[in-house]
């Protein structure tokens, strides 16, 4: 344990993926990740490490793919306008087994799909984490990493502005982890003929002499994997659901501000708990389904069109009970996290679902009330 | 350019600078609209940087390239300070698109509005980071299919819009926040991308060098691609004072010196042969540009070796384009790099001519 550090988001999580063993980062700079960029480009040449300012985010994610390819615990991060671009290599890296972490500092919750969905090709998944705040952040950091190379999977690290540009005092504890096996299946140089070299494609490995499964058998084994990964890595946290009559689930740092107000609901008496999954896929549905038992409503707050809704619908049984509460918002830049990110305001849209009231718009405050 | 002294005294006033001195004019036209040219293009009034090279430069281009005409633009400072929501600083159609874009949008726009039987000239605008790096292949493709449009690149030599990471074109030892100088390194440890010489290897019409710091030299190279059918290309060097860490009040002169000294040839290339170049008639040492910017600072510590070896590596390389280009000037050339020095300056480097 060192000391405590007063951090913000992105310099603590660059400290975190230093102290979990990443050597190699390639980005490219995008408002609120550009600060992720900087800081790995100052830190990581001091352990020995790379740091490549690369000429797009294709670029920056193909250079990460490379590099873990030859056994660097590597990575790359962009905000979701960034990871549009490097879709095609999160879908490349699923399907040839290469263990890579790409950090979204979204904008906003708007890349709930981008991350769950996905925009590649073929049957693959992307394990996603969504910490609440800088602590949460540092330990999926590690996690993330160790997730990565346990499965050989990407995964995605959905952090956002407020977590990023937030300071917080935190020691950079490191999370105890099993210890993995070593990387033997990482190109290094083997030449053909010495019976131990190996090739790497999405298509799947295999030989002349030793052919393997074939692309159907390999793309099978690949499914498999993502199933083994939904039962085991799903991950949540929730609190007073067991006598609620009202469940409220978020994500990410909503799930901080929804967490807040449900505490202060619960003292004043409301039967009321809260749900946040931590992963975001695999989507913890049966832990929902068992805490929203009870439950008559379930309000979802997330700062989009209704994006996560769609994975507690597949969750619970009972459509009727689940209702939005969030909604888009920005502020008038477009690049950051709006108004409804705020505890008064989580509190009345919960109140007025309770009262079965329809949800209050916000007065809009920004620049074009002015003009 | 004629000013209004009566509105800049009362700005003086408001802002308690002292009143307008006897070398500037007192008896003036009523607005600051009258005397200047009638089509602007890209009006004031936007949120570009004291001193910013880019918004002087994109002004220029528009001036001497409009009205009929349309631009694309990429993501880039050029976007972010001319149109922030709800307001926008364009006068000609324009449309963005992200930030690799730029040159696929414009081919669309061209190749749409032909097959339409409209003339209107299709103008794509990009920073260094979006020609040199992220929307190089999309450029290359537009210059191979011979699309019959006028590409600008504002080259800033780093991505501003982000806050000063390292591009392609950010010169050899400039420390940015992503090849930051220090004990490690530096500064950036690469060269500077010969983009025009990648740009003339299409054998395009006509491309070409600029600076903001010779306006006359670069609305004439707009005006003279603009008459050209076929794809043209033009990189104009736009210093940004916050990212090169100068004064805002010598974005003019930063651009000048870098000229001057060889660092920032300007060539025409038509069909990828060299036709034009500005001489250069007395070639300042190269210490008399990097000495004006920040981002050289850690050039300066006469302690490091380091620093004095990348010196004579910037000065060679300077020497090189000297070399290359043929920029020595003769002395009787109609126009060369002293040109601008007929022209009074104010300022604190005013007493150095």
């Amino acid at each position: 344990m060192t000391e405590m550090r007063l951090l913000d988001g992105s310099e603590a999580i660059v400290e975190a993926a230093l102290l979990a063993g990443a050597r190699f980062f390639a980005g490219y700079p995008m408002a609120p990740a550009t600060e992720l960029l900087e800081h790995m480009a100052a830190k990581l040449p001091r352990v020995d490490g790379v740091c490549i300012n690369a000429d797009s985010e294709l670029q920056a994610v193909n250079m990460a793919l490379g590099a873990a390819q030859v056994g660097a615990r590597a990575a790359t991060g962009s905000c979701g306008q960034g990871l549009a671009l490097m879709q095609e290599a999160i879908a490349e890296a699923a399907l040839n087994e290469t263990p890579l972490v790409i950090f979204n500092i979204a904008r906003n919750q708007q890349d709930y799909f981008q991350a769950t969905r996905g925009g590649g090709w073929g049957d693959y998944r992307t394990v996603t984490f969504a910490p609440k705040d800088l602590h949460e952040a540092v330990e999926h950091t590690h996690l993330a990493f160790h997730v990565a190379d346990k499965y050989r999977v990407p995964v995605i690290f959905m952090a956002d502005n407020l977590i990023a540009r937030t300071q917080m005092g935190t020691a950079l504890p490191v999370p105890e982890l099993e210890t993995l096996p070593p990387k033997d299946w990482a190109l290094d140089g083997t030449m053909g003929g010495t019976g131990a070299s190996r090739w790497i494609w999405t298509f799947g490995g295999g030989k002349a002499n030793r052919p393997g499964v074939g692309p159907d058998g390999y793309w099978r084994q690949i499914a498999d994997k993502f199933d083994r990964i939904a039962k085991a890595e799903a991950r949540h946290e929730q609190g007073f659901c067991d006598d609620a009559e009202c469940v409220v689930v978020a994500f990410g740092s909503g799930g901080k501000f929804v967490e807040h107000v449900v505490r202060e609901l619960r003292a004043e008496g409301h039967k009321i708990g809260f749900f946040r999954p931590v992963t975001l896929w695999p989507f913890p549905s049966e832990a929902l389904e068992a805490a929203t038992e009870n439950a008559s409503n379930i309000l979802v707050f997330e700062l989009n069109a209704g994006q996560m809704i769609d994975d507690v619908r597949l969750a619970v049984e009972g459509r009727d009970r689940i209702k939005p509460i969030g909604g888009i918002s920005f502020d008038d830049s477009g690049l950051n996290i709006g108004p409804l990110m705020d505890a008064r305001v989580i509190r009345t849209r919960i109140l007025d679902q309770l009262a079965g009231k329809p949800l209050t718009e916000l007065p809009y405050t920004g620049m074009g009330a002015y003009l | 350019m004629v000013q209004d002294s009566t509105r800049l005294n009362g700005l003086r006033a408001k802002h308690g600078r002292p009143p307008a001195g006897p070398h500037e004019p007192q008896a003036a036209p009523s607005t600051l609209r009258q005397g200047q040219p009638r089509f602007r293009g890209l009006e004031a009034g936007h949120r570009a940087c004291q001193g910013c090279g880019e918004a002087l430069a994109a002004r220029i281009v528009m001036e001497n390239a409009g009205p009929d005409v349309m631009v694309a633009n990429a993501t880039g400072c050029l976007e972010v300070f001319t149109t922030p929501w709800p307001q926008s600083a364009w006068r000609v159609p324009w449309m963005h698109s992200l930030f690799e874009n730029a040159a696929a949008i414009a081919s669309g726009m061209e190749a749409a509005l032909k097959a339409r039987g409209r003339n209107t000239k299709v103008l794509a605008f990009g920073g260094d980071g979006g020609t040199y790096d992220i929307g190089f292949q999309a450029l290359s493709g537009m210059l191979e299919r011979h699309h019959d449009v006028l590409y600008v690149c504002y080259d800033n030599e780093a991505y501003m819009n982000t806050g000063i990471q390292r591009s392609s074109s950010t010169p050899h030892a400039a420390s940015t926040t992503t090849s930051p100088a220090g004990k490690e390194r530096m500064g950036k440890r690469h060269l500077k991308k010969d983009l025009l010489s990648i740009i003339a290897a299409h054998h395009i019409p006509y491309a070409a060098s600029a600076s903001v710091a010779y306006p006359a030299d670069l609305a004439r190279k707009v005006r003279y691609a603009m008459g050209i059918e076929g794809p043209t290309f033009l990189v104009v060097h736009s210093p940004c004072p916050l990212g090169w860490r100068h004064a805002s009040a010598l974005t003019v002169e930063v651009a000048r010196r870098a000229v001057e000294c060889g660092l920032f040839p300007l060539v025409e290339l038509e069909r990828g042969a060299l036709t034009n170049i500005m001489p250069i008639r007395t070639p300042r040492p190269v210490v008399d540009y990097l000495e004006l910017q920040g981002r050289f600072a850690h050039l300066f510590d006469e302690t490091d070796t380091r620093a004095i070896e990348e010196r004579d590596h910037l000065q060679a390389l300077a020497d090189h384009n000297i070399l290359t280009y043929g920029l020595a000037g003769t002395g009787d050339d109609p126009v060369d790099t002293t040109g601008i020095a007929h022209v009074r300056r104010g300022g604190p480097l005013a007493e150095r001519t």
